[in-house]
C-alpha cells in the first residue's frame, strides 16, 4: 500500500500512508513557503513560538504533561530548506492503540493536538505572547550562532553560501541575528496569519490505521475546516551559474582537522538526467567502494570520512572530507583525478553495477522507516513529479554506462571550500 | 530454540546456544523487507588487561586495540576488503566499537545469504600484515582528530575522567595517536584469539525469517569452534569515590555544553534500577518537571538535556548533558530538586505519568529492525534480555524509586564537566 493523497481544498492536502510495519503512528504538518531573505528569520522564529503554547496547551509544561499522558508521545518541530522553499515542519509521534495497556482513541487526540499547535496559537493583545517572543528570539540567536559548533556541517553550509551568494538557496535556514531585533509580537502574529493563509499545507499520517476513518477525522477537524483554499504553486528552483574556473575559499578556525568541501554543478536538462546524476554520485562518493572512499581513504590514508552527496533539488554534488591540514593540495589532486576518470569512463562495470544495486536497496528500504517514507512522498509533492517506488527502481535499472559518462562531462567544480586551523606566524 | 514472547509489544525472540559455543538470537519481523544481522563480541575499549590463553599469561595491550581490530578485520588474505565486497552486493555494511563490545553488521534485502557468507567469513578469518596495520594508522589518526574537534565528545570524555580513576572507560575508545603507534599485527592477533572466541560472541538477526531456518544457515557458515572458552579479564578495583568534582575546558563553541555525572556501583541485574533511574531523571529535569520548567522560563536552558543511565558489568553512572548559557544554573537546580525529592518524597501523579511515558518509549524501540537487533546485542553483553524492561516495568513502585534516588543521586558522587567558548 503506498501513499493516498486527498485534496482537502486547493493547496491543502492530506496524505495517508497505511502501514503495519511500526508500533507508532507518525503525523506531520508541513507549511511550505518560498525562501527569501525578507522572511527567512521571521519564519524560523514563528515556528519556535508556535511550539511554546497554543489555545489548549498554553504553556510548555501543559504540552509536556499532555504528551507524557499519551504514553510518551513526542512532538517536534523544525525548519528545513528544500531547494528554494522554506518548510516549517511539525511532527507528532504516538504509540499505536494496539500497544496501549488500555484502549483510547490516540489517533484522534494526536490529530487534534497537532492542529491546535499549528493553527491555534496562544494570542494576547493581538499578538503572540510577549514573553514567548522575547525568549524565543534569544534561543534562535543562540541557534544561529551555534552554526560553528559542528565543524563538518559548518564547512558544508559555508560552501553552499559561497556558491549561492545573494540567491535564496544561499540563505541560512534559521535566518540572521540582525533581522531578529525589530520584530514585535504583533508583527510576528500578522506574519503568522499571512503564512497560514498562503502556505502550501501538507498533512501526512502514517501508521497502522484505517485510511477512510483518518480522512473523516481530518476533514472534521475544526481548525483545518476553517482554512481557506489557496494557490500553492510549485516553486521552481533557480540553478546556480556555471563557472569556467572554480572559486576557492579558505577560512580559519581553531581546529585540529581540516574540512574540505567541494561543490559541483550538474548541467541537466531533463528530469531523467537527475537519476543518472544520482547514480554518478554513488559511483563517485556513495559508499565504501566508491572512488573517493577507495582512493582518498583506503589507498592514500588521507581521511577517515570521504564521500559525496547529490542534492536533487539544486542539482549539485557536494564532496566532503576531513583531512590533515597539510594534505589540502594532495587531497584535491586525488579528487580531481577521480572527476577526470569519471569523464573518461574510467570506472569498472562492477563499480557501475554496484552503485545500481546500492541505490535499489535504498529504494526498497524507504517503506521500512516511517519518517523516510514521509519525506519521500513530500519530496515528490514539492517537485510535482510522482514516481512510485517500482517506477523509481525501473528508472535506475535502465541507466546505461554511456549515460553516466555523458553526465560526467556536464559536471564541473564550482567552489572549493577549506576550513583550516589558525595560521600561526603568517605562513599559509 | 528457546522462545521468549513479550505480550505488551507483541514480539518474540528465539535464542540458541550452539555446541560450538556461539549464541544466536532471532527476532522475526514480518512485513519488513529489510533484513539485519549483527555479530558482536564482548570485547570493547575497556578490555585492555587480561590473561592470554592457553598459558594464562597476563597481558596489557595498548589503548585502542579493540577499535583498531574492528577496522582491520575487513582486510582479506586474497587482497580484497570485505566492506567493499559487501557494498558491491548492494548491502549496507558497517562495524563499531563501544566500551564493552565490538560489532559487525549489515542490512540487506536481496543478496542476503551471499552477504552472510562474506560477513561470517571475514569475522572468522583475520589477516593482519605489518603493511596493512601501518596504513590504518593514518586513517584512525584522522578519526581521532575528528573527535578532538568534537566538543560533545570532549565534554563526555572529561566527565568519565572525573568519575573514574582506574576503569578504562576513562580512555578514548579509539585510543590516542601515541597509543595506536604501538599497535602491531602481533597484538591484534593476540587480542583476536582471546576475544573472538565463539563462546564470547553473539549473533543477532532481525527481519522476516523463520527462526529454525536462519539458525541452520548460520550454523552452516561457522568454520571454527570455541578454542579458549571464557576470557579472564583483569580490572583494577575502581574506588567508589570520584576523582575530581569539576573540569572546564575551552573550545570553539557558541554556547557552553555540560555533562553532569553521578558515579554509581556496578551490580548484577540492573533492569529494575535502570527503569527507576530513568523515571527519576524525567522527574528531576524532564520537560514537564518543575526543575526544567523553571530553567526554561528563565531562559537558562534551550532544550531538554539528554538523560542517560549508562552501565556495563564494569561501570555504572548517570549522565545528564546538554547546552546552556550558564551550566552552573543547571547544576544548582539539579541539586535543589534532588534535595527536595529526598526530603518531601516523589509526587504520586507525576510518578505515574512519567512511568507511562517510559512505557511508550520502550514500545517505540521496536520499530526498525536495525534498532531492535542492536538493542538486543548491547543488552546481552550487559547480561540483560531486552524484553526485561517491559516485563519489570510494573514492579517499579514509587517507594522503590525513592530508595534509588537516595542511593544513586549523591552529591558526593557528582561530577561536572564543561566545555565553553574562548574568552
Amino acid at each position: 500500500m503506498e501513499c493516498q493523497k486527498i485534496q482537502l481544498k486547493e493547496g491543502i492536502n492530506l496524505h495517508v500512508i497505511p502501514t503495519n510495519k511500526f508500533k507508532t503512528n507518525l503525523l506531520s504538518i508541513f507549511l511550505t513557503l518560498p525562501l527569501n531573505k525578507e522572511n527567512v528569520t521571521k519564519e524560523a522564529l514563528i515556528s519556535a513560538i508556535l511550539r511554546r503554547g497554543s489555545t489548549n496547551y498554553p504553556t510548555a509544561k501543559d504540552l509536556s504533561i499532555a504528551l507524557e499522558n499519551m504514553y510518551g508521545a513526542s512532538f517536534d518541530c523544525g525548519i528545513e530548506k528544500m531547494g528554494d522553499t522554506h518548510v516549517l515542519k511539525f511532527y507528532l509521534e504516538t504509540i499505536n492503540e494496539e500497544f496501549l495497556p488500555n484502549s483510547q482513541d490516540m489517533l484522534k487526540m494526536a490529530i487534534d493536538m497537532l492542529c491546535d499547535i499549528v493553527f491555534s496559537p496562544l494570542v494576547e493583545n493581538g499578538g503572540f505572547k510577549n514573553e514567548y517572543v522575547t525568549m524565543e528570539k534569544e534561543n534562535l540567536k543562540q541557534i544561529i550562532e551555534g552554526k560553528i559548533d559542528n565543524k563538518g556541517r559548518y564547512a558544508l553550509d559555508r560552501c553552499i553560501e559561497e556558491m549561492y551568494k545573494n540567491k535564496p538557496y544561499g540563505l541560512y535556514k534559521y535566518g540572521y541575528v540582525e533581522d531578529l531585533e525589530n520584530m514585535t509580537a504583533q508583527d510576528l502574529y500578522k506574519a503568522y496569519l499571512q503564512i497560514i493563509e498562503t502556505a502550501k499545507i501538507d498533512m501526512f499520517i502514517s501508521g497502522k490505521l484505517d485510511a477512510t476513518k483518518v480522512q473523516q477525522e481530518v476533514q472534521n477537524q475544526q481548525h483545518l475546516q476553517v482554512q481557506k483554499a489557496r494557490t500553492a504553486n510549485v516553486i521552481q528552483n533557480e540553478a546556480v551559474e556555471m563557472r569556467d574556473t572554480p572559486q576557492e575559499m579558505i577560512e580559519e578556525m581553531e581546529i585540529m582537522q581540516g574540512k574540505l568541501v567541494i561543490g559541483l554543478t550538474v548541467e541537466t536538462n531533463t528530469p531523467e538526467e537527475k537519476y543518472v546524476a544520482l547514480l554518478y554520485n554513488t559511483i563517485l562518493g556513495g559508499g565504501a567502494n566508491s572512488k573517493l572512499f577507495q582512493n582518498v581513504r583506503e589507498k592514500a590514508s588521507l581521511a577517515y570520512t570521504a564521500g559525496s552527496n547529490y542534492l536533487r533539488q539544486k542539482n549539485n554534488i557536494f564532496i566532503r572530507l576531513g583531512i590533515e591540514i597539510k594534505n589540502y593540495q594532495k587531497a584535491q589532486d586525488i579528487i580531481k583525478k577521480q572527476l577526470e576518470d569519471m569523464k573518461n569512463g574510467v570506472f569498472s562495470n562492477e563499480d557501475f553495477e554496484n552503485a545500481k544495486t546500492s541505490i535499489l536497496a535504498t529504494i526498497d528500504f524507504i517503506p521500512d522507516e516511517q519518517d523516510t517514507q514521509i519525506s519521500y512522498y513530500f519530496g515528490q509533492e514539492l517537485s510535482n513529479e510522482f514516481v512510485n517506488l517500482e517506477e523509481y527502481k525501473k528508472k535506475i535499472q535502465e541507466i546505461t554506462k554511456e549515460q553516466v559518462v555523458e553526465i560526467a562531462n556536464k559536471i564541473n567544480i564550482h567552489t572549493i571550500y577549506f576550513l583550516k586551523d589558525l595560521t600561526k606566524g603568517g605562513e599559509a | 530454540m528457546q522462545m521468549i514472547k513479550n505480550l505488551q509489544v507483541k514480539e518474540e525472540v528465539y535464542i540458541e546456544k550452539l555446541e560450538n559455543g556461539l549464541t544466536v538470537m532471532v527476532i522475526p519481523k514480518k512485513e519488513t523487507l529489510k533484513k539485519y544481522v549483527i555479530w558482536g563480541t564482548n570485547f570493547g575499549s575497556i578490555d585492555n588487561h587480561f590473561l592470554l590463553k592457553p598459558e594464562n599469561e597476563e597481558v596489557q595491550i595498548p589503548d585502542g586495540v579493540a577499535h583498531f581490530l574492528e577496522h582491520k578485520l575487513f582486510e582479506q588474505e586474497n587482497g580484497t576488503n570485505s566492506l567493499d565486497v559487501l557494498s558491491s552486493l548492494g548491502v549496507d555494511a558497517n562495524a563499531y566499537t563501544t566500551n564493552d563490545h565490538t560489532a559487525y553488521l549489515f542490512e540487506a534485502n536481496s543478496n542476503f545469504y551471499e552477504a552472510l557468507d562474506e560477513l561470517m567469513n571475514y569475522v572468522q578469518n583475520p589477516y593482519f600484515t605489518d603493511e596493512n596495520v601501518e596504513k590504518e594508522k593514518g586513517i584512525i589518526g584522522q578519526e581521532i582528530n575528528m573527535y578532538e574537534d568534537d566538543p560533545e565528545w570532549q565534554v563526555y570524555m572529561n566527565a568519565m575522567k572525573l568519575m573514574y580513576k582506574v576503569n578504562p572507560i576513562n580512555i578514548d575508545i579509539a585510543g590516542s595517536i601515541e597509543s595506536i603507534s604501538k599497535i602491531d599485527k602481533e597484538v591484534l592477533y593476540k587480542a583476536y584469539h582471546n576475544f573472538y572466541d565463539l563462546s564470547n560472541m553473539l549473533l543477532v538477526v532481525c527481519g522476516d525469517f523463520k527462526p529454525e531456518e536462519i539458525l541452520e544457515e548460520v550454523k552452516k557458515r561457522i568454520t571454527k569452534t570455541s578454542q579458549v572458552g571464557e576470557v579472564q579479564r583483569i580490572y583494577e578495583t575502581e574506588p567508589e569515590e570520584i576523582v575530581e568534582k569539576e573540569k572546564t575546558v575551552n573550545m570553539e563553541v557558541s554556547m557552553p555544553i555540560y555533562a553532569i555525572g553521578f558515579k554509581d556501583k556496578p551490580e548484577e541485574n540492573k533492569v529494575k534500577k535502570c527503569i527507576a533511574v530513568q523515571i527519576l531523571l524525567y522527574l528531576l529535569l524532564g520537560k514537564s518537571s518543575e526543575g526544567y520548567q523553571t530553567l526554561y522560563n528563565n531562559g537558562d536552558i534551550i532544550g531538554q538535556p539528554s538523560l542517560d543511565y549508562e552501565f556495563s558489568k564494569q561501570y555504572s553512572h548517570v549522565l545528564i548533558s546538554g547546552g546552556a548559557r550558564n551550566p552552573q544554573k543547571i547544576v544548582e537546580m539539579l541539586k535543589t530538586q534532588i534535595q527536595k525529592f529526598k526530603k518531601s518524597g516523589l509526587n504520586e501523579d507525576d510518578f505515574e505519568r512519567v512511568k507511562k511515558k517510559i512505557y511508550g518509549d520502550y514500545i517505540s524501540e521496536y520499530g526498525e529492525v536495525g534498532n531492535i537487533a542492536r538493542m538486543f546485542l548491547s543488552d546481552y553483553f550487559k547480561g540483560i534480555n531486552s524484553f526485561d524492561y517491559l516485563e519489570q516495568y510494573r514492579t517499579v513502585t514509587k517507594e522503590y524509586a525513592q530508595q534509588v534516588l537516595n542511593d544513586v543521586f549523591d552529591e558526593n558522587k557528582m561530577v561536572v564537566s564543561i566545555v565553553k567558548g574562548k574568552e
